[in-house]
């Protein structure tokens, strides 16, 4: 019996179920449950009234009412850093997206040796957030980093790209787009889906390969892309490690590298101002629901439900 | 990551809390009280460098064959990482017990209840030797919240190497003038040929050298009250300087130069010998020679002779701090003791961390100085100071992070020098009243 047959069975009502199982179950289910309960629910709820607060981390917290949320509004930093991070987000997650899917698409043929490859392209996304590779990347971005080598060989004159503020942000938006593997792997799994009757159709239709691709795959990936959208926004949203390091903590030179999960951090640990800190994260909270709400909404309008 | 907490991981927090709470229910000790014979774990942490950690390693040894029940666990971080991760650990009430303490963040962390009145811990913490003003520094509303470790003063630092190698003449620094400065520098760069810079960019590590600026016209960064007193002007023509070095190849592009500075000091440009001078604090010499093999020679800073008063004084290089939540406070003290009054440690710390302020320690190495530490003992004993500014209020430890954002913001031609000075004032003031 499978596991959905018993799921069913269950739901009728067909199965006895002993109080000794589920006297087992509790309590094969409390350590996760204390874990969601401590480190989760609890730091979750905490931070919500922090938020009202003004709490220095050492000494009692002391309640302010609404003065940490009236400061969202006139802080000039926090602004610029909601500007950069949404730069970050626009641009990095449908460049990430676009190369994950062609990526996806060029695997997607009968290569051999395809696990190698997938496995290779998927490698980034491990290390992405990492601190080494952060690390990584102040010395590959560096004044005399291999990017500027390479420019070198072209007789072009390269700079330091991270300690320059027009450029810090690319460098970490080239970062997160080099992590395409999570979405690359999810789309490759959705191209193995769709039937292959459809493209041998079109085909003897004498259907070009544009398309194919524009009428078949994407209509028939866009569940697949709508759920790689919603995921990457949210994780780009809350991106740190990658600005942390690279700016040496900073979110500099100027703020340009100055995300949003930083600037909250940087309240909290270095200003001291845990308050305020907590009434950011929650404000972050609502900015990805509004995002999310946004996508499901407008998901109506391009996405395809094949069944 | 809450995926990977699985089962197993999620009983072994459970069991480690557990043990950590029956820990808790443990002997401890008052700061008063007789020291423990029980085996007991001191930690201790420090920013610094590679010299630092080795000496400091050797000492930490040299206690623990002193007292066998007791270990002391080191542990060291760079500057930047270190605040970051003293302010997470003493949030989650896992402060080390003893702690190199830094003037820039003492009232901070004291004003918030973080650290014991070494007073308290008298009798395991003798500070006869100390001069009283020297204490003084370390004290807040009558409480010694921090030992003074070592006295330092600002200075320019120069590569001999470099001057002598381009032929050009060591400037006379009993009387020389910002201006000089610069114009040495442009002989260097031009010398330099796109390698070597003539100075260092300075405004982007510490804020020292701003109020240097201020000191020597008779003004400073903060008053009595903790109120910015910084004339806007003085922080206006100190980032025009500082843009001047930067247009004019006096000082290497922004974009290097910030990347040395953020890359702790055997990345700066002094260190790597691709600035002829720098600013830095005079105890750094034995470090920076290590760093950069080349022969560096302290300098005094200039405009010291043009101005109101010498905007030099003695800094407190840092303090010893213990933990207000320390459950060893009295073993902390004696080994705080241990690091500000014995002999065989002072001989292996030497300067490292400043010239002791300790003076009957500061006689007793004298014999055993190395050339470079000699040198800074020198210049401490014989350059003219004046009474050192306020320490740094509480709330404005973030004063040096704010100047470095200023100056970065000027270099890069997203500010004027003199919105810069408005904007730096405005923050800092705002730092300030935020933490009261």
């Amino acid at each position: 019996m499978s596991a959905l047959d018993e799921l069913r069975q269950l739901r009728r009502g067909g199965v006895q179920v002993r109080k000794s199982d589920n006297r087992a179950a509790f309590w094969f289910l409390a350590p996760w449950f204390a874990g969601l309960l401590f480190i989760t629910v609890g730091p979750v709820i905490a931070s919500f009234a922090l938020g009202f607060t003004k709490y220095n981390l050492i000494q009692p917290p002391k309640l302010i009412g609404f003065d940490n949320f009236a400061r969202i509004l006139s802080d000039s930093r926090l602004h610029n850093a909601l500007r950069v991070t949404f730069t970050y987000v626009l641009v990095s997650v449908p460049l990430q997206l676009a190369c994950a899917l062609g990526v996806a698409l060029l695997l997607n043929r009968g290569l051999r040796g395809l696990a190698f490859y997938r496995s290779a392209f998927y490698l980034p996304s491990l290390l992405g957030s990492s601190v080494a590779i952060a690390v990584l990347w102040t010395q590959v971005f560096g004044t005399d980093g291999l990017v500027n080598r390479l420019l070198g060989f072209f007789g072009v004159e390269g700079r330091g790209w991270i300690s320059d503020p027009d450029t810090a942000l690319s460098t970490l938006i080239v970062l997160n787009v080099w992590t395409f593997g999570s979405p690359m792997i999810i789309f490759l799994a959705g191209l193995r889906q769709i039937p292959e009757v459809y493209y041998e159709a079109a085909a003897i239709d004498g259907a070009s390969w544009w398309d194919r691709f524009r009428r078949i795959t994407l209509p028939l990936l866009s569940p697949i892309l709508f759920f790689n959208l919603v995921l990457q926004i949210i994780h780009a949203f809350q991106s740190f490690t990658q600005a942390f390091v690279v700016s040496g903590g900073t979110g500099g030179p100027s703020d340009s590298t100055m995300f949003y999960t930083l600037y909250l951090y940087q309240q909290g640990f270095s200003r001291f101002d845990m308050g305020y800190a907590s009434a950011l994260a929650w404000f972050l909270l609502l900015i990805i629901a509004a995002f999310t709400a946004i996508n499901f909404w407008a998901a109506k309008y391009w996405v395809f439900y094949d069944d | 990551m809450l995926r990977g907490v699985r089962r197993g991981t999620a009983w072994a927090v459970l069991l480690s809390l557990t043990a950590s709470l029956l820990a808790a229910c443990g002997s401890g000790s008052d700061a008063g009280g007789d020291l423990t014979t029980e085996k007991v774990t001191l930690r201790f942490t420090w920013w610094g460098a590679d010299d630092r950690h080795k000496r400091t390693q050797q000492v930490i040894d040299m206690f623990q064959k002193k007292h066998p029940n007791i270990t002391v666990k080191g542990e060291f971080k760079e500057w930047n990482g270190y605040w970051d991760s003293l302010a997470t650990t003493m949030a989650a009430n896992d402060a080390p017990d003893i702690m190199q303490m830094d003037e820039l963040y003492i009232a901070s962390y004291a004003e918030r209840g973080a650290l014991l009145d070494l007073n308290e811990a008298k009798k395991h913490l003798d500070t006869g030797n100390f001069d009283q003003k020297a204490l003084a520094t370390g004290a807040i509303a009558g409480k010694q919240y921090g030992l003074p470790v070592g006295l330092g003063m600002y200075s320019i630092m120069v590569n001999l190497d470099l001057l002598a190698k381009y032929d050009i003449p060591v400037p006379d620094d009993t009387k020389w003038s910002w201006d000089d400065l610069r114009k040495i520098g442009e002989q260097v760069s031009k010398a330099g040929g796109g390698q070597v810079f003539g100075v260092q960019s300075p405004g982007i590590n510490d804020a020292a050298g701003l109020s240097i600026r201020a000191r020597q016209q008779g003004k400073a960064m903060f008053d009595a009250d903790a109120k910015v007193v910084l004339p806007p002007e003085i922080a206006r023509d100190y980032w025009q300087y500082i843009l001047d070095l930067a247009k004019s190849g006096i000082a290497a592009p922004p974009s290097v130069t910030i990347e040395k500075a953020s890359a702790g000091l055997n990345q700066s440009a002094t260190a790597t010998g691709t600035a002829a001078f720098g600013l830095w604090w005079n105890t750094q010499l034995t470090a920076l020679t290590a760093a950069s093999g080349a022969k560096l020679k302290l300098l005094r800073l200039p405009g010291e002779t043009q101005g109101a008063a010498p905007g030099a004084y003695y800094k407190p290089s840092m303090f010893w701090s213990v933990s207000a939540r320390s459950k060893y406070p009295a073993e902390a003290a004696a080994f705080v003791s241990f690091l500000a009054n014995d002999e065989e440690a002072a001989k292996v710390l030497l300067t490292e961390r400043g010239v002791p302020a300790n003076q009957k320690i500061r006689e007793a190495i004298a014999g055993q100085l190395k050339d470079t530490d000699k040198a800074a003992k020198e210049y401490l004993d014989t350059v003219p100071v004046s009474d050192p500014p306020r320490i740094t209020p509480n709330g404005a430890s973030t004063l040096d992070t704010i100047l470095k954002r200023h100056t970065e913001d000027v270099l890069f031609g997203r500010t004027t020098p003199d919105a810069a000075a408005a904007s730096f004032i405005k923050e800092v003031q705002s730092e300030v009243d935020a933490a009261k």
